[in-house]
């Protein structure tokens, strides 16, 4: 293996790392307000540090790859996507800590309703972020348009949760904040599944050299 | 903008005399007004086919040409072709600069006055004319009778590239012609064939995938005397279709 493989090699492994952490922010945020278990929530909180401190180091790998190295096809196209995917591995980390910040809040205040749907969006988004760095990782087109495809599930479960909390706040209006910070959380989810859609998409474009994002894809009609 | 063909090569094979089959059966279309690059490993065949152009060949007895290469309505592998006619319409520029060992004006007077140019005065015009086309003039106004020994292999280089624009190209072949320049000079050649491109077509050989992916519109990759893949170079450096193109560009070869 090249030198220069190796410090793709590398660059990969950081991309998972930072991938890993935030889908165990994402598990953990979700699981700290369902269990209110606020030592959970405060952990979510304080790990977000390190995601941003790979996000960076990331950027500064690839600018220097790409500086130094001058990478061409598929390595050009790897390095720019490296950057690109940790901009939303980001995101996805800071969504993980807003919603720990509401668990916090709502762990404060007497329990809604049993939290049913939040957590299916849940396992559906952290699946879709999972299986979107396993595409990237394995090169596996088919995975990546799975991926894309389920976010349709996750819009619609959010949907199912905003209908239901509005039912709530039009029945009972001392429940108007507890249900606007659970919607938040929904909104929250629904994002998280975005971004692991957007990562997805870059994985297609890392096999084909094509972009299909804001491409009429049948989940988006 | 409407894109025009100015060369068609078709089906083209090339034998040296001692039998090497050097080129195997390339197609490919070079467009006008465009830099086309042909880049490959050592050996690939991609400065064979570049002298196949201008019919360099010739100058050796048993090379051997098969198919044709289209340049308007001629063919310029027939036998009848002028072979002096079509090196002044695909001029060549070479890895080394080879100024003729005369003054800076005569250096480019001389393909003139082959031409049938024999006045002074016309002379001195289409001479300053081709230094300022080759942006040299400014260095070498003052000293035209100088030696054009006397410059730098940069300005050598572009006083050869001004002798060849003097006598009106329609193409310039470069064989690796910043191959043996400093970055400075690199830059310059490279500008100036980016600005040249818009009255003449350039096909450039190069060994620096970098310089191929700067300053050309089309690249053609070349192995074992074939071309594997031809495209936009812009498709060619992000996402070339062949894998052995890919390997080659991103420095996995071999």
């Amino acid at each position: 293996m090249s030198i220069f493989d190796d410090e793709l090699q590398q660059l990969k492994e950081k991309i998972l790392k930072m991938g890993s952490m935030v889908e165990e922010a994402i598990k953990n945020s979700v699981q700290s307000l369902v269990e209110r278990d606020n030592a959970l929530a405060i952990k979510v909180i304080d790990g977000d540090r390190v995601v941003n401190t790979l996000d960076v180091e990331i950027d500064e790998e690839s600018i220097r790859l790409i500086a130094l190295r001058q990478p061409k096809a598929k390595d050009l196209r790897f390095i720019t996507m490296a950057m690109k995917i940790t901009t939303d591995l980001e995101r996805m980390g800071d969504m993980a800590v807003n919603i720990a910040e509401r668990a916090l809040e709502l762990n404060e205040e007497p329990l809604l309703k049993p939290y049913i749907d939040i957590p299916k969006m849940r396992e559906i988004a952290q699946g879709m972020t999972r299986d979107a760095l396993d595409s990237f990782v394995r090169k596996d087109k088919k995975l990546a348009m799975d991926v894309i495809m389920r976010d349709d599930e996750v819009d619609k479960l959010k949907h199912a949760v905003l209908h239901e909390l509005a039912f709530f706040m039009v029945k009972d209006p001392t429940t108007v904040t507890r249900a606007m910070k659970i919607s938040f959380v929904a909104q929250y989810l629904e994002r998280i599944a975005d971004h692991a859609t957007n990562i997805a998409e870059m994985v297609i474009y890392l096999i084909d050299g094509k972009i299909i994002r804001h491409m009429a894809l049948p989940h988006e009609n | 903008m409407l894109e025009q063909i100015e060369l068609r090569v078709k089906g083209l094979n090339f034998y040296y005399s001692g039998g090497i089959h050097a080129l195997k059966q390339i197609n490919l279309q070079i467009h006008s007004n465009q830099v086309t690059a042909l880049i490959g490993p050592s050996g690939c065949g991609k400065t064979t086919l570049l002298r196949c152009f201008n019919r360099m060949h010739d100058l050796y007895p048993g090379n051997r040409y098969e198919g044709a290469i289209h340049f308007v309505k001629d063919d310029i592998l027939s036998p009848d072709v002028d072979l002096i006619s079509l090196r002044s319409r695909i001029g060549m520029v070479f890895q080394k600069p080879t100024p003729f060992p005369m003054s800076i004006f005569d250096n480019i007077a001389y393909g003139l006055k082959l031409k049938g140019t024999k006045k002074r005065a016309d002379l001195s015009e289409l001479v300053e004319k081709a230094l300022h086309h080759a942006a040299l003039w400014d260095e070498v106004k003052d000293k035209l009778n100088a030696s054009a020994y006397d410059l730098s292999g940069g300005q050598q280089q572009r006083l050869v590239i001004a002798r060849a624009l003097a006598v009106k190209p329609e193409v310039l072949l470069f064989d690796e012609p910043t191959s043996a320049l400093d970055p400075i000079s690199t830059a310059k050649i490279e500008e100036l064939m980016e600005k040249l491109k818009k009255e003449i077509t350039i096909i450039i050989v190069t060994h620096n995938m970098q310089q191929a992916a700067r300053i050309s519109d089309r690249t053609g990759f070349m192995m074992l005397g074939e071309l594997i893949e031809f495209d936009r170079t812009d498709k060619i450096f992000t996402a070339p279709s062949e894998k052995l193109t890919e390997d080659y560009v991103t420095g996995r070869f071999g």
